[in-house]
């Protein structure tokens, strides 16, 4: 591990690179969209502009030597440190990003990454993802590129150990392809505090003719997470894409969707369930793209929040665009408080107002919890939000 | 058990009750008839503290204590327990497992243990059977989807599982089947343990006919104008509400 100071300024960034012409196209598109501040659409309100303008200790990826261990991909400080049994892991240094995506981070984060680790997945497999960070007031970067070979079935179940890395900034970020007629499920499970680094992810699919995408998240707790998703759906894929965000304290939790239907008669659903409570911002920006060539699309967006008190907020934005005439696209999205009569008709039969509002709480979340398929990692949800609930705000 | 002295309540800047009175007795049945929008909902309300209603003056006093300040869960562990007119759906929440939480929160208050789940369903499937209920309703989310009929009796299935002391029944009777009807009042009759009092707004005698009450009360303009025995049914079914309140003032 070698430790640099780095602040990320624009004026600097040429001289951190290398002049290889991959980089320095990546490069003209980092300055082409601008490293985010306040008033860039996507960050909004994620209070970006402190974190990109900090000095951390920089924390160099190094390739390590990493533990064959069951089903779990470990990073620990942007270091492999083991790797499923039967999943090829590689080390990429000349991985060729996507060079349509929205976020700058993408690029950024792309360009502090030396070696994009790689996961092929040739025959059916469920893994499990677990991001370790260990350091404090440090920047870490690090990408993982996963390829779904044709026709195989795959499921990741990705989470965060990053309790003890306050001030702490990972750029981080996902390169998917889903085979022909491959499946995917990642399931995204991230708890964070006030003592958890700040993480910003900023991700690709790219989902093949025939493939099916099925991406579940969940924001839980009091931390600062920020994850931007560029989805590409070719003919007749299928997206099923839903998050479930829950924020206590000072929390910024979000979600920037871009879902791109690309090719003809490909169906997606994008969901999104978010309950704030104490200061807490949520953040729902989702834009379903209905390109020229894709007819026959079927698109359905919806997004629910429920703000549990006065301080706390939520930033819903749902958008559809569209270019071509034959589809079927419908969107909503609402934003309230918990239903005042159904609360009533709870505690009208004994049920302290405290206990009525954690069933309504539940009701709204569990559908999506239940959706995970896999019945451990859905207890583990719960727990999840279970501990998120009962934390009391730290003033 | 209970005593309601001039009653004033307000909906909005709305005065709906004022200065209403009744008295309820242990054991008593009581039955509230009157034109639609007369208050009589109002009442109910007023009762269990519903939050739509501001009691402007008077008291509600049950079992001896002041309860126009309590919040409706404390009303409700006291004892009393209202019928909905028209019962709310709530998605995503168990049928049976909400009830399980208002037991338990009930059985805690008086100091028994709770029921576990396998203890509960025992009770609940019983009560769905006598209620004529199709038993997947215990899994069901609450009343979401349930038709008229099959809201009320899940009305009912709440009271009998709960045992309340009051039983403020709203409306309980508007839009049953014959067969509905005579599971519901079965229900009721089931629970008249001679301890137990029940307010049971209706429009129609049919239920009355079944549950023998022993008052019925006439409200209009947010009063109870007037107050006799079953057989002041037959003279309202016959002649109406015109002319009540005149009669008896
Ligand atoms: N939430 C509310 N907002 C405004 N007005 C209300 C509200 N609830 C009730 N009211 C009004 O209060 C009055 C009494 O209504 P209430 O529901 O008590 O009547 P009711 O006697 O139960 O009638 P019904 O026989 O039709 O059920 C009506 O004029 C009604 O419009
Ligand atoms: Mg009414």
């Amino acid at each position: 591990m070698s430790a640099a100071p780095l602040q990320i300024r624009p004026a600097e960034l040429p001289e951190l690179f290398a002049t290889d012409s991959r980089t320095k196209a990546m490069l003209a598109r980092l300055n082409e969209l601008g490293i985010p501040g306040n008033k860039t659409e996507q960050y909004k309100h994620f209070g970006i502009k402190p974190l990109l303008a900090k000095d951390y200790t920089r924390i160099d990826a190094q390739q390590g030597e990493p533990q064959i261990s069951g089903k779990v991909l470990s990073i620990c400080d942007g270091v492999v440190t083991g790797v499923p049994k039967g999943v090829a892991v590689s080390f990429s240094t000349d991985f060729q990003a996507d060079m349509q995506h929205y976020d700058a981070l993408y690029y950024l984060s792309h360009l502090l990454t030396p070696r994009c680790i790689v996961l092929t997945v040739e025959e059916d497999a469920a893994i499990t993802v677990v991001h370790q960070l260990t350091q404090e007031e440090s920047l870490t970067a690090y990408r993982l590129v996963v390829n779904v070979a044709p026709q195989v079935k795959a499921s990741f179940y990705e989470t965060f150990e990053n309790e003890e890395s306050s001030g702490s900034l990972l750029l981080y970020g996902l390169d998917v392809s889903v085979g022909r007629d491959a499946a995917l499920t990642w399931v995204r499970n991230q708890s964070s505090s006030e003592m958890s680094a700040v993480v910003i992810g900023s991700h690709r699919y790219d989902v093949a003719a025939q493939g099916k995408l099925t991406l579940q998240t969940f924001d839980l707790g009091a931390g600062n997470a920020l994850h931007l998703y560029k989805n590409d759906l070719a003919e007749q894929t299928e997206a099923n894409v839903a998050h479930l965000l829950f924020g206590t304290g000072q929390a910024h939790l979000g979600n920037v969707v871009n879902l791109r239907h690309n090719g003809r008669s490909a169906k997606s659903v994008h969901e999104a369930k978010s309950i704030l409570k104490d200061r807490a911002t949520g953040i729902f920006d989702g834009l379903i793209r209905v390109g020229h060539d894709a007819r026959y699309t079927t698109a359905r967006q919806n997004a629910k929040a429920i703000l549990l008190n006065d301080n706390a907020f939520m930033e819903s934005k749902p958008q559809l665009e569209i270019y071509t005439d034959e589809l079927e696209a419908s969107h909503g999205s609402t934003t309230g408080e918990l239903d005042e009569a159904a609360l009533f008709y709870l505690r009208s039969r004994g049920i302290s107002l405290e206990a009525a509002r954690k069933i309504l709480i539940l009701s709204f979340v569990n559908e999506m919890i239940d959706a995970v398929e896999d019945n451990e990692e859905a207890e583990a949800i719960r727990a999840a939000f279970d501990t998120a609930y009962a934390t009391k705000e730290i003033l | 058990m209970m005593n309601i002295k001039d009653l004033t309540v307000n909906i909005g800047d709305k005065t709906i009750l004022k200065g209403l009175n009744l008295d309820v007795e242990k054991g008593s049945v009581h039955a509230i008839m009157g034109l639609n929008g007369s208050g009589k909902s109002t009442l109910s309300k007023a009762i269990v503290g519903h939050y739509d209603v501001t009691v402007q003056s008077g008291n509600i006093r049950y079992n001896d204590k002041e309860i126009t300040t309590m919040e409706p869960e404390a009303r409700a562990l006291e004892g009393i327990f209202l019928s909905f007119q028209n019962p709310i759906e709530i998605p995503g929440v168990n049928n049976a497992y909400f009830l399980r939480t208002a037991l338990n929160a009930k059985r805690e208050h008086e100091g028994k243990k709770a029921l576990n789940a396998a203890e509960f369903l025992k009770a609940m499937r019983t009560k769905v059977e006598e209620l004529g209920m199709k038993p997947e309703m215990i899994q069901r989310s609450l009343n979401e989807g349930f038709s008229g009929g099959e809201k009320k009796r899940n009305e009912i299935l709440q009271m009998e599982m709960l045992e309340p002391d009051l039983i403020i029944l709203d409306e309980i009777d508007s839009g049953l089947d014959i067969d509905a009807l005579r599971a519901v009042a079965e229900g009721i009759n089931r629970m008249k343990n001679g301890e137990r009092s029940f307010i049971i707004i209706t429009h129609y005698s049919r239920i009355l006919d079944y549950i023998d009450p022993d008052y019925i009360h006439v409200l209009q303009d947010g009063k109870i104008v007037k107050t006799g025995g079953a057989e002041l049914v037959k003279t309202l079914e016959a002649e109406g509400y015109k002319g009540i309140a005149e009669s008896s003032s």
